[in-house]
């Protein structure tokens, strides 16, 4: 129920932040190539690369340049705020996670039955997810081409999948037992696995989104290796590779 | 010696100057002082909902406390010794920053009220006192504790 409900919910966001962006972007939809040379803010060179990544590229070129884009880059406080619901609701999300995380290592409440943790609290994850992936959105959608191609951004979003698919395969999996663990004061191994599974996952996607701030590895910062420009589907200049 | 020579001794120090010197570590540092807000956050969350009425209800506000206290007192040392350390290295930035005074003071409130007055509220359970007295100490604890959080967000913006 649970699950079902967060998929549910994460896609409606997703499809909605789809639909904005596309109306948005659809006027320049005609004329991509020049859109990418003119863009101003972020080296893009799309010449010889071909497929879906391009494409992507592409994309997410002519979406810094829909006005939603813009506006919120441009904003004196928007960005400032959104970043900041951001934060805040890491806390709801991430620190009510990481109790049930702990309760599923059998680290805290551990006279606590795990349902109950888990239909008490888990509803406000819910809750701070939805807002986390909101603001997350917004944040995206100010800088969405550096973003896409930024290095913590992409680990973030691959742990993100993997932390999903840890809720899914608990959801499913052992939890559907759960009447037969609910009030051990150390749950069976594989909902600890699944605990310490989530807790490492979150841990690592707070620090690669905290990360992503920074410009080291960016397209526009040349000389890199080129595993970084690999990773980043970043294809510099002649004149940038050396 | 004044407040603003404490700073500017702080900014100083050898600690100041490596994080300063190094490209990396202030980044570090920085992201595991998120985490411990994290914590702390549901920490704080768990019984300030429990106050309101929320989240485990069936439990006492007392016993969430004891459960979320190692949690709380833990993460709260990890964003010490990590805040201090960002503090170190850019100390005299700070002084002339209201945000981090802001934060500060929030901070100083949020500890004095959580270990005080919300511990006596608790401690006295829902016997003692009536519900709106809960509310409003959980009330407080999330506005203070969100100054924190909210003002060390807005010392990294200029």
């Amino acid at each position: 129920m649970q699950i079902r409900l967060l998929t549910l919910l994460s896609a409606m966001v997703l499809a909605l932040c789809y639909g904005v962006t596309a109306r948005t972007a659809a006027p320049n939809w005609g004329d991509a190539g020049h859109q990418i040379l003119v863009s101003s803010t972020v080296t893009l060179q799309a010449t010889p690369s071909h497929g879906i990544g391009s494409a992507l590229l592409a994309f997410f070129s002519r979406l810094g340049d829909s006005t939603w884009s813009t506006g919120l880059h441009e904003s004196r406080y928007a960005y400032d705020l959104i970043e900041s619901v951001h934060v805040w609701t890491l806390c709801l999300f991430f620190g009510l996670a990481v109790l049930f995380d702990l309760r599923l290592l059998g680290w805290t409440m551990r006279r606590v039955p795990v349902s109950e943790v888990a239909s008490r609290l888990l509803p406000w994850t819910v809750v701070g997810f939805i807002s986390m992936v909101t603001s997350g959105t917004l944040l995206f959608l100010a800088i969405p081409l550096r973003s896409y191609q930024n290095i913590f951004f992409r680990t973030k979003m691959v742990m993100l999948l993997l932390a999903g698919l840890n809720v899914w395969i608990f959801h499913s999996g052992v939890y559907r037992r759960v009447a037969t663990w609910d009030v051990a004061r150390v749950p069976p191994r594989a909902a600890r696995v699944a605990g310490g599974l989530s807790l490492a996952l979150w841990v690592c996607i707070v620090l690669s989104g905290r990360m992503i701030a920074y410009n080291w590895f960016d397209c526009d910062r040349q000389p890199q290796r080129p595993i970084v420009n690999f990773l980043t589907s970043c294809v510099p200049t002649q004149s940038e590779e050396h | 010696m004044s407040l603003l020579n404490f700073f500017q001794w702080c900014e100083q120090s050898g600690i100041g100057d490596t994080i300063r010197r190094s490209s990396w570590l202030f980044p570090v540092i920085e992201a595991i002082h998120l985490l411990g807000l994290g914590v702390i956050g549901g920490a704080v969350l768990v019984v300030d909902l429990r106050l309101l009425g929320l989240g485990l209800r069936r439990q006492s506000a007392a016993q969430l406390a004891r459960d979320a206290q190692p949690w709380l007192l833990g993460s709260l040392l990890l964003m010490v010794i990590t805040g201090g350390l960002l503090f170190l290295s850019e100390a005299i930035k700070l002084y002339y920053h209201e945000a981090f005074w802001f934060k500060m003071s929030s901070l100083f409130l949020a500890i004095v009220f959580t270990f005080t007055i919300q511990r006596k509220v608790i401690m006295a359970g829902e016997t003692q006192l009536r519900p709106v007295w809960s509310k409003i100490v959980a009330v407080v604890s999330v506005l203070l504790w969100s100054g924190v959080g909210l003002g060390g967000r807005w010392i990294g913006f200029s």
